[in-house]
């Protein structure tokens, strides 16, 4: 056996010996071009893909030195045929040029006619283009920048964009690095964590792109320090509400930013200010069959667009943001995974991965708390079983996820946990009701006014209410500092992404270094315990492998 | 002066050995005398056949001697050298070692043996052209031209035709160019061809040349430029894992066939929609998947199975027509092969490539007739095909280590034999095969390839052993570990030995192969391994064995959820049972020894299954003194019980008349058919027309039922020959006739209507249409089957 850390398949993955003591220096070779897919205990999975080979080589990596990582640091001979495709692949990218031409505006130039000969033959690109100014060049309707560079992924040609950036209208933004709390208490310096630091370089550096950080990472702070490089107007996409408050408090606590200067764009309000915040929601709301906010996005000269949670990005938005293809882009998010599988939109309209780091790297470094997750199975009972086994298909995941046996599991759990703040998820209203009532714990759900919610996630945070039932509302962006258990009865099927959300629920950093718990109960042999191990096989590949417990012998589990 | 033949007969024994040696086809057949020796050697036929054989540089020297005979009085090797452009004292002293062993070719030749002067053997200025080396005809004086004082534009015109060919169009009247060629024409630089040509004669074309006839010497292969350079371990490192997959794609292949054999076409072959089905179970294009079915039939692991077709005939062929057709299925090699290693495997794969004539890139094809080739199908076969694989892999191992394209391999080939430059398809169908095998690796002839070479040119006592030992040294080594993780993967880091392997591939969904393979535990593939024979804990305790690190507590709850469920649900099969509402009574009936032979077995604390029928199971528990009721299928009970089985009889029974007697014909139709037949044998009816031949043979017909049941009937038959026996027996003669080759007395209805008697050998019967060979008269003849009146067999 050879001695390097890595072994290259020639299906493109690289598998990487985490205990391998060259294992770091390779990872840290490795991570400019290839994805992390799978980061379990012992062997990680990386990936190959056209869009990491184009962004390495936007981030000013040759073919030659991808080649050499990985015929340095391989255990075996690597795959011929896989240099020749990564050396090929890499080649594509920069073939064709999007820059601003002093007298036509915005062109489309390419250094090999042939290509761009087969580009504007697509039909995929008609009306994109306007004139031929000569072989090589042709003009690009600015309207379409974002919309020709998304076909042109599509096409295998990605185009390397030199057009810039406008500046935007300036406003000087600094960080502050004394940094008062919320509930009052003392003022505390605190620094820009060195990923996080690593992060905004990189994004600054590549113009464009997505932040990829675990949940309680500190993602806002990422988004601040752009805001403090870029010192513009910006524009703060974000999913709802509650989140956009708690950016607000963010951006005032970091930032030498006021109150007045941060501006909220909403169902309830519609302020623009130099900073504006937005819903998704309120972006995609149409009256009359039109967009009728669109204006905001026109409404300054903004010099910084940020997208918060990018893989939950509306389609819609995806259109919109076609045009904004002239300012600066920085998404945030914990995962690119979107399950509608639409990954490369966000490579070519907000731009490539620009920084990742595994979450146990994060976590080793005591950034986020250590999690511990626990799968309880439950064993129905004879009757529920017979209930489960005679019913519609389509009732069967409700029925096996509502078990009523839960209710008891839970509580034991709870009980387990008495000086925790605790935080029961679930899908199902009326079991999140029984669970409330069960639990004598305030219940949170759609419905709850945004009023109610914020007391009732105030009081959780300073201690005055320690359990709190939940339902998908509670699924992004909402701060719970010190939830430090979560127990999840129910979950909307298998999606991978709401299970990284859930835990992320409960990885901030505890004051006192405490583990977190993330409880999953499940019903034995039903499909509920299908889409859990789906659900978790999201968690496993970031490194957290779950215990599973009977629900019998939950006792013995502290 | 002696003649080409005079000096083959001079030629001594060792010479004329190493002749017919070096051109086997001027001994067969064996020439009477040394004389037709030498005219057979200086045929065009034999002459073709030897420059085919020929590199570049030879023919070159072949082409030089030619053009300078006629010029120069004697041509000497040093001549040759100079005008084929060696300069070094090397290349000379090379070109003089080809024009050496030219004359053991007896291409050339020496009129007088004290001389060095050469000759082109006579006829191969025929085959080589008109224009040898480009070079136009000896016209007038031999002496080389002149061309210090051309007239203006003329320099450019010889410059055009100096290179060849040396034929020219004259330009049209008037213009400059016209009046520079009027004037080469004037001074003999160029002579008028045929219709509006010129050609530049030799001379001229000798001196435009400086006295050459080539630009250089080309006495290496073309070495490619701008190829990627491949060490010899890359090289051997990715034969040895495409030697790996070949292997499992076989090996799957086989497994696959010996679960739905493929049918073989009724032209033989492989149908698309099969090598499609191949291609998935494979999960390989159909291309890939053709290499491979070729791959594993001439290694004789897969054939045709031609048993089951006869067989089945023979069973049935009174109904006819409903033969199965034959199918490919695993044959008795695969036994060797599945006691062997993965090494061995290999060589039995690849020796019995190396002879393979077949040319599975062309499966899916379209022939001149616009037919799809099939794979397995007689079409894919060449004779000189395993020729061509010794060359290109000649060709591959001269390239050395770079990753040669098909272009360079057969840049290489046109080198080696200019005279028969194989098609590049054909080359580049060779050099993916090899690939496929693991002959080559990224695209340089691996140290497995260099091994089937030697095979390829030497002899070898053991071709597959060398072969084994060839990839064994260059297979990593095998790995016996596998790292499970909590994600429900593992992963196995290196080749991972035959055991693991079968345990990875029984128990877990393989995700990426290659240097290493990944695989994912699934509630599918667990039960796949139970399903397999493993149960729960051996699976668990081979993965912990295996694995470095302790089993992951999720891929535990796995395997026991699965066998949980696995064996929740069973199936099996019974005879009858016994159940009683009262399990007291049920008790000890298994475990009583006088009961044994009813096989019970306990399913439940109420019912016992047995494996006898339900009346013997009865009255058996009636004789130990138990009572029991017998139900029906709806688990009612009935009320009669022992009534022996009756016999099964198929057909409608119908209304008989009370006076019918049994064996009369029962319809009016077969009485009316039985009367016709007796007036036949009377002599009364219609005679048959045809003059009868000796008896005996009808005897063999089988008779028509209803003589069959009626002795008198078979007396009448067997007497007096009717004229029509039932046409399916006619049928069922001709394609007993067919299957075994032999003969028949065939009775049939001429164009006139006149009755024939021919003895002939039935080829086949289709379509309402019978195809037979006429022995006697030689030719083959096509009859509608309603014209034959009367078939018998005749076994002469």
């Amino acid at each position: 056996m050879g001695d390097g850390p890595l072994i290259v398949q020639s299906d493109k993955s690289l598998l990487l010996e985490v205990e391998h003591p060259l294992a770091d220096a390779c990872r840290r070779a490795i991570a400019p071009f290839a994805e992390l897919e799978r980061a379990p205990e012992h062997v990680h999975t990386y990936r190959l893909t056209n869009l990491g080979l184009w962004n390495a080589r936007a981030a000013g990596h040759d073919a030659e030195q991808v080649v050499n990582t990985l015929i340095e640091y391989s255990r075996y001979p690597v795959p011929h045929a896989l240099l020749i495709d990564v050396a090929e692949t890499m080649d594509r990218y920069g073939r064709l040029t999007l820059h601003a031409h002093p007298t036509h505006g915005l062109v489309l130039e390419s250094s090999d006619r042939a290509v761009l000969e087969e580009v504007l033959k697509s039909r995929r690109t008609a009306g994109l283009m306007g004139d031929r100014i000569d072989d090589l060049t042709v003009v690009v309707h600015p309207s379409e920048r974002g919309h020709l560079k998304q076909v042109l992924v599509k096409l295998g040609w990605p185009a390397e964009d030199l057009a810039g950036y406008v500046d935007g209208e300036k406003h000087p933004i600094a960080l502050s690095h004394e940094a008062t709390p919320i509930q009052g208490g003392e003022v505390k310096h605190w620094e820009m964590r060195p990923y996080q630091a690593q992060a905004v370089d990189s994004f600054w550096y590549g113009g464009s792109g997505v932040v990829v950080l675990p949940c309680g990472a500190g993602k806002t702070i990422v988004g601040a320090g752009a805001m403090a490089k870029s010192g513009t107007t910006t524009l703060i996409l974000v999913t709802n509400t509650v989140s956009a408050r708690q950016w607000k408090d963010e951006l005032i606590r970091r930032t030498t930013l006021t109150e007045d200067e941060i501006g909220e764009y909403s169902g309830t309000r519609k302020e623009i200010k130099p900073v504006t915040i937005a819903t998704y929601q309120v972006l995609t709301t149409k009256r009359k069959g039109v967009y009728s906010h669109l204006e905001l996005l026109d409404a300054r000269d903004w010099g910084l667009i940020v997208y918060d949670e990018v893989h939950l990005l509306p389609a819609p938005i995806f259109r919109m943001t076609a045009d904004l293809q002239a300012r600066r882009r920085l998404g945030l998010t914990a995962t690119l995974v979107r399950e509608d599988g639409r990954e490369d939109e966000v490579f070519s309209l907000i731009g490539p991965k620009r920084y990742d780091a595994p979450w146990k790297d994060i976590e080793a470094q005591g950034y986020i708390a250590p999690a511990d997750c626990v799968e309880v199975r439950l064993t129905l009972p004879e009757s529920d079983r017979m209930t489960y086994a005679v019913a519609e298909p389509e009732d069967k995941y409700r029925l096996a996820a509502t078990a009523t046996g839960k209710n008891r599991v839970v509580e034991r759990i709870v009980e387990a946990h008495p000086d925790d703040q605790v935080l029961v998820i679930g899908q199902y209203l009326d079991q999140l009701e029984e669970l409330s009532a069960h639990l004598d714990a305030p219940l949170i759900t759609g419905a709850t006014t945004v009023r109610e919610r914020q007391r009732l996630f105030d009081a959780f945070r300073s201690g005055e209410v320690s359990r709190l039932v939940v339902s998908k509302v509670a699924n992004f962006s909402i701060d719970l500092p010190e939830a430090s258990v979560a127990i999840q009865v129910s979950g909307s099927f298998g999606s991978r992404q709401e299970e990284a959300q859930r835990l992320g629920r409960v990885m901030r950093p505890k004051q006192d270094g405490r583990t977190a718990h993330f409880y999953a109960v499940v019903s034995r042999d039903t499909v509920d315990q299908d889409f859990a191990a789906h659900r978790q096989r999201f968690l496993a590949e970031q490194g957290y492998a779950y215990r599973i417990v009977d629900a019998e012998d939950l006792d013995s589990v502290q | 002066m002696a003649t080409f033949s005079d000096a083959v007969r001079a030629l001594p024994d060792d010479a004329l050995v190493a002749l017919l040696r070096a051109r086997p086809d001027l001994a067969s057949p064996s020439p009477s005398t040394l004389r037709s020796l030498a005219a057979r050697a200086s045929s065009r036929t034999s002459l073709d056949r030897a420059l085919a054989q020929l590199d570049t540089p030879t023919v070159q020297a072949l082409e030089a001697v030619l053009a300078l005979e006629d010029v120069l009085p004697a041509v000497r090797p040093g001549d040759v050298a100079a005008a084929v452009g060696a300069t070094t004292p090397d290349d000379v002293a090379a070109v003089a070692a080809l024009l050496a062993e030219a004359r053991t070719r007896a291409l050339v030749w020496t009129p007088d043996v004290a001389d060095t002067a050469l000759r082109a053997a006579p006829g191969l200025g025929d085959v080589l052209g008109p224009y040898p080396a480009g070079l136009g005809p000896v016209t007038g004086d031999p002496a080389p031209a002149d061309l210090t004082d051309l007239p203006v534009g003329a320099r450019e015109v010889l410059d055009a035709l100096a290179w060849g060919p040396p034929v020219g169009t004259l330009p049209p009247p008037g213009t400059a160019a016209r009046e520079a060629v009027d004037a080469l024409l004037a001074a003999g630089h160029l002579v008028p061809g045929q219709g509006d040509t010129v050609v530049l004669p030799r001379t001229t074309g000798l001196a435009l040349r400086g006295g050459r006839t080539h630009r250089g010497p080309a006495l290496a292969a073309p070495v490619p430029t701008g190829r990627r350079a491949v060490p010899p371990a890359a090289a051997d490192a990715e034969a040895a894992s495409a030697a790996l997959e070949a292997v499992r794609l076989v090996d799957t292949l086989v497994h696959a066939w010996e679960e739905t054999p493929p049918p073989v076409l009724r032209a033989g072959g492989l149908s698309v929609r099969e090598l499609r089905r191949a291609a998935q179970v494979l999960g390989v294009d159909e291309r890939t998947a053709a290499s491979v079915v070729e791959l594993a039939a001439v290694a004789g692991l897969v054939d045709a199975d031609s048993r089951s077709a006869p067989v089945r005939r023979a069973a049935s062929w009174v109904e006819d027509d409903v033969d199965a057709p034959p199918s490919y299925v695993p044959t008795t090699h695969v036994d060797d092969w599945e006691a062997v290693g993965t090494a061995e495997r290999w060589a039995m794969l690849a020796a019995a490539w190396a002879g393979s004539r077949r040319m599975p890139w062309l499966a899916g094809t379209r022939d001149e007739k616009g037919a799809t080739r099939a794979a397995l199908s007689a079409d894919l076969g060449r004779g000189w095909i395993p020729r061509l694989r010794a060359q290109v892999l000649t060709a591959l191992a001269s390239l050395g280590g770079v990753a040669a394209t098909v272009d360079d391999v057969s840049a290489d080939l046109a080198w080696r034999s200019p005279r028969a430059v194989p098609p590049d398809a054909v080359v580049a169908g060779l050099v993916a095969e090899a690939a496929l095998l693991g002959a080559t690796g990224a695209g340089a002839l691996a140290a497995t390839g260099r091994t089937l070479l030697d095979l390829l040119t030497t002899e070898d006592d053991d071709p597959e052993k060398s072969l084994a030992e060839a990839l064994r040294a260059v297979l990593p080594e095998a790995v016996e570990e596998l790292l499970l993780q909590g994600d429900l993967t593992g992963i196995v880091p290196g080749r991972p030995s035959r055991e693991l392997a079968s345990l990875v591939e029984r128990a877990a969904d393989v995700e990426s192969r290659g240097a290493a393979t990944t695989v994912r535990f699934t509630t599918a593939s667990i039960t796949r391994a139970l399903d397999a024979g493993d149960t729960a804990d051996e699976l668990l305790a081979e993965l912990a064995r295996r694995s470095p690190v302790p089993v992951p507590q999720p891929l535990e709850y796995l395997v026991h959820d699965t066998a949980r469920r696995h064996a929740s649900l069973r199936v099996g099969a019974v005879a009858s049972y016994v159940r009683s509402a009262d399990p007291a009574v049920l008790a000890g009936l298994v475990e009583d020894p006088r009961l044994a032979e009813l096989g019970l077995v306990r399913l439940a604390p109420t019912v016992v299954a047995a494996a006898v029928p339900a009346a013997v199971l009865q009255s058996a528990l009636r004789q130990r003194g138990l009572l029991a009721a017998l139900e029906g299928p709806d688990g009612r009970p009935i009320a009669h019980l022992r009534r022996p089985p009756r016999l099964e009889r198929g057909g409608s029974r119908e209304l008989r008349s009370p006076y019918a007697s049994p064996g009369a014909p029962a319809s009016d139709g077969a009485r009316r058919a039985l009367v016709e037949r007796l007036r036949v044998a009377d002599g009364g009816g219609r005679r048959s027309p045809f003059p009868s031949t000796a008896g005996g043979e009808a005897g063999r017909i089988p008779a028509v039922d209803v003589v069959e049941r009626t002795p008198i009937g078979e007396r009448v038959v067997t007497d007096a020959r009717p004229g029509t026996p039932g046409p399916g027996d006619a049928l069922a003669l001709l394609r007993d006739a067919v299957r075994d080759g032999g003969h028949v007395w065939l009775e049939l209805v001429d164009g006139h209507g006149r009755p024939v008697r021919r003895r002939v050998r039935p080829l086949r019967v289709e379509a309402g249409r019978l195809r037979a060979l006429d022995t006697q008269r030689g030719a083959e003849l096509t009859v509608a089957v309603h014209r034959i009146a009367r078939v018998e067999p005749d076994d002469d």
